[in-house]
């Protein structure tokens, strides 16, 4: 099983930056997501790991350089491109040609279609399969060498809900068999099911590394929201203590900050608040990884106001 | 290495313009020499043949006409797109990221290409050439030695030639990496391009005693390693023997692909 080492990756195109100095492990038997706005540079940093691309540092498989690995499919399985592969080739052609190159007996070729679901499609030509399908294939070839890590741009673009369930629970089992599984998403909510650890880029620099637990703690702040019928009260309670919030909501509960829930709930016992609802409030990972990369995006859109309504599209 | 041939050959046998375009390259020998065989046997058994009538037929028949030196071969140029799908497909259908992730040695994989499309397309240009000396023979065997030593001899220029040409469209689209442009400049290239550069040194006043320069254009210099009309006096005298051919167009194909070679090592896939 590899650890993938990855030290100094910088690249930059025409003199600007575009991957500044990244260091990062990937260990085996986790998913790492590879998280990033738009052009933050994940699948610049994905081609620099396997020397697709040539820019500054290194990146090892257990300790080796892709370069270096003999029959580089049987240690590292890739899949970088949405449909990598030639529209008239049949599927099972282009794995068996995948195969030549790294001694794969052609057997394994039909295990890998069965795998991802695409036995009954292996004879027929890539350029009438659908985008998931296109993914599936890619995935195929990945795991054709039964590689130890595997690198994935993006997998689950153009998946349906059922196919991106199967591709969480498939890549979690591959992790669970101790192999290392480096992937980027954009699907945020798919991310927080599926990555075990995080790193997280924007405009090419390194936000945040680790658990993902820690990425949303460390992101975000905590709350806690307390429904009660003695809301004054408890806000003048909590209002006056230092480094604590006690703001309502918009249906007449209290969120609190810098207090959790249970010295909210002795706060309130002591002083004979009846409290209904005392529920801890953690961030989701989107709201995380959106405050962790504010500012960070490539492109920013503009917020265009309606005529009619100059403050936007809420209420007129 | 072995790793890299047995991509490329699996990738070759596995794409179906390959078979297109060596059944249309042995489609198109066929028709020729059936033609030129049926009209040369319709001619000789009214009139007969003499020595002039026969002069070079051989090898005409083999090459499709390309002997005389006048015209390139067609057979040549479209096994040459087989070359030029080779790394054409790799940029255009974004392959040549699955192709680098499993075969992480760029030398080996550029080698390899070069290599396995050579014999392929040595192999067609051979079959095509002694299809049509078999159909040469039927209709003339009265007339003419089809298959003599000139003829064996220029099938072996014509191999040569053939294969130079698919590396210079290899590393021409290996450098540009795109093939539509690879297919446009390799066809204006010969028929286009070096006849206005003879038309320039017709027009140009300045230009016109200097002729005897143009013989080293590329594609004029390939013509002449099959051309058995015009003898030679030197390997570079004027014109060029089929051994200063092979030199000049072989030369400019070397130099491309030592370009093409330079550029893929070097730029990010």
């Amino acid at each position: 099983m590899a650890l993938i080492e990855a030290r100094g990756l910088a690249k930059a195109y025409d003199g600007k930056p575009a991957v500044r100095d990244l260091s990062f492990e990937v260990r085996p038997g986790s998913v790492t997501g590879f998280l990033g706005p738009n052009g933050a540079g994940k699948s610049t940093t994905m081609r620099l790991m396997l020397q697709l691309d040539n820019g500054a540092g290194s990146t090892t498989f257990d300790g080796q350089p892709f370069s270096a690995l003999r029959q580089p499919m049987r240690h590292v399985g890739a899949l970088l491109e949405a449909k990598p592969f030639h529209p008239t080739r049949k599927a099972r052609n282009h794995l068996r040609m995948l195969a030549a190159a790294n001694g794969i007996p052609t057997s394994r070729v039909d295990e890998v279609l069965r795998l991802v679901g695409l036995t009954d499609v292996a004879g027929k030509k890539p350029k009438t399969f659908s985008m998931g399908m296109g993914q599936r294939l890619g995935l195929a070839g990945a795991l054709l060498g039964d590689p130890h890590t595997l690198i994935l741009d993006e997998p689950a673009n153009g998946l349906d809900p059922q196919g991106i369930q199967w591709m969480r629970q498939f890549l979690k089992a591959l992790a669970g068999e101790g192999r290392s599984v480096f992937v980027s998403s954009h699907l945020l909510s798919e991310m927080a099911l599926l990555a075990d650890e995080l790193v997280v880029i924007g405009r090419g620099r390194m936000i945040s590394s680790g658990p993902v637990s820690s990425f949303i703690d460390g992101a975000s702040h905590k709350s806690v929201l307390v429904h009660t019928p003695q809301a004054d009260e408890l806000r003048a309670l909590l209002g006056g203590r230092e480094g604590v919030t006690a703001q309502p909501g918009a249906d007449g509960e209290v969120v609190v900050t810098g207090l959790d829930a249970r010295e909210v709930g002795d706060l309130a016992f002591d002083h004979r608040i009846r409290l209904h609802v005392l529920a801890p409030q953690t961030a989701t990972l989107e709201e995380a990884f959106l405050a962790a990369t504010e500012g960070d995006e490539e492109f920013q859109a503009a917020v265009v106001p309606h005529p009619e309504r100059p403050n936007g599209w809420g209420a007129p | 290495m072995s790793d890299a041939l047995r991509y490329e050959w699996a990738r070759i046998r596995t794409i179906r313009s390959t078979w297109w375009l060596t059944g249309s390259a042995l489609a198109v020998a066929l028709l020729i020499s059936v033609l030129l065989g049926w009209v040369g046997h319709h001619d000789f058994s009214r009139n007969g043949a003499s020595a002039e009538d026969v002069e070079g037929l051989g090898p005409f028949l083999v090459t499709q006409f390309a002997a005389s030196g006048q015209i390139p071969s067609l057979v040549g140029f479209l096994v040459a797109m087989i070359g030029i799908f080779a790394w054409g497909h790799e940029y255009r259908h974004g392959m040549i990221r699955a192709s680098l992730t499993a075969l992480n040695s760029r030398p080996a994989l550029w080698t390899a290409k070069y290599v396995v499309v050579a014999l392929w397309v040595a192999v067609v240009s051979l079959v095509a050439m002694l299809m049509s000396g078999l159909i040469g023979l039927v209709y003339l065997h009265r007339w003419v030695t089809v298959f003599d030593s000139q003829t064996w001899s220029v099938i072996g220029w014509q191999m040569l030639s053939t294969v130079l040409l698919t590396w210079l469209a290899m590393a021409f689209t290996a450098l540009t990496r795109s093939q539509a442009f690879a297919l446009v400049v390799i066809f204006l290239w010969p028929l286009l391009i070096e006849s206005l550069f003879n038309l320039f040194f017709v027009l140009v006043p300045g230009l016109r005693g200097h002729q005897d320069v143009l013989r080293f254009l590329p594609f004029a210099s390939q013509r002449r390693m099959v051309d058995v009309l015009t003898d030679a006096t030197s390997t570079f005298g004027e014109p060029l023997s089929a051994v200063g051919g092979a030199v000049v167009f072989g030369g400019v194909t070397v130099v491309l692909m030592a370009a093409s070679y330079a550029l893929f090592a070097r730029r990010d896939a």
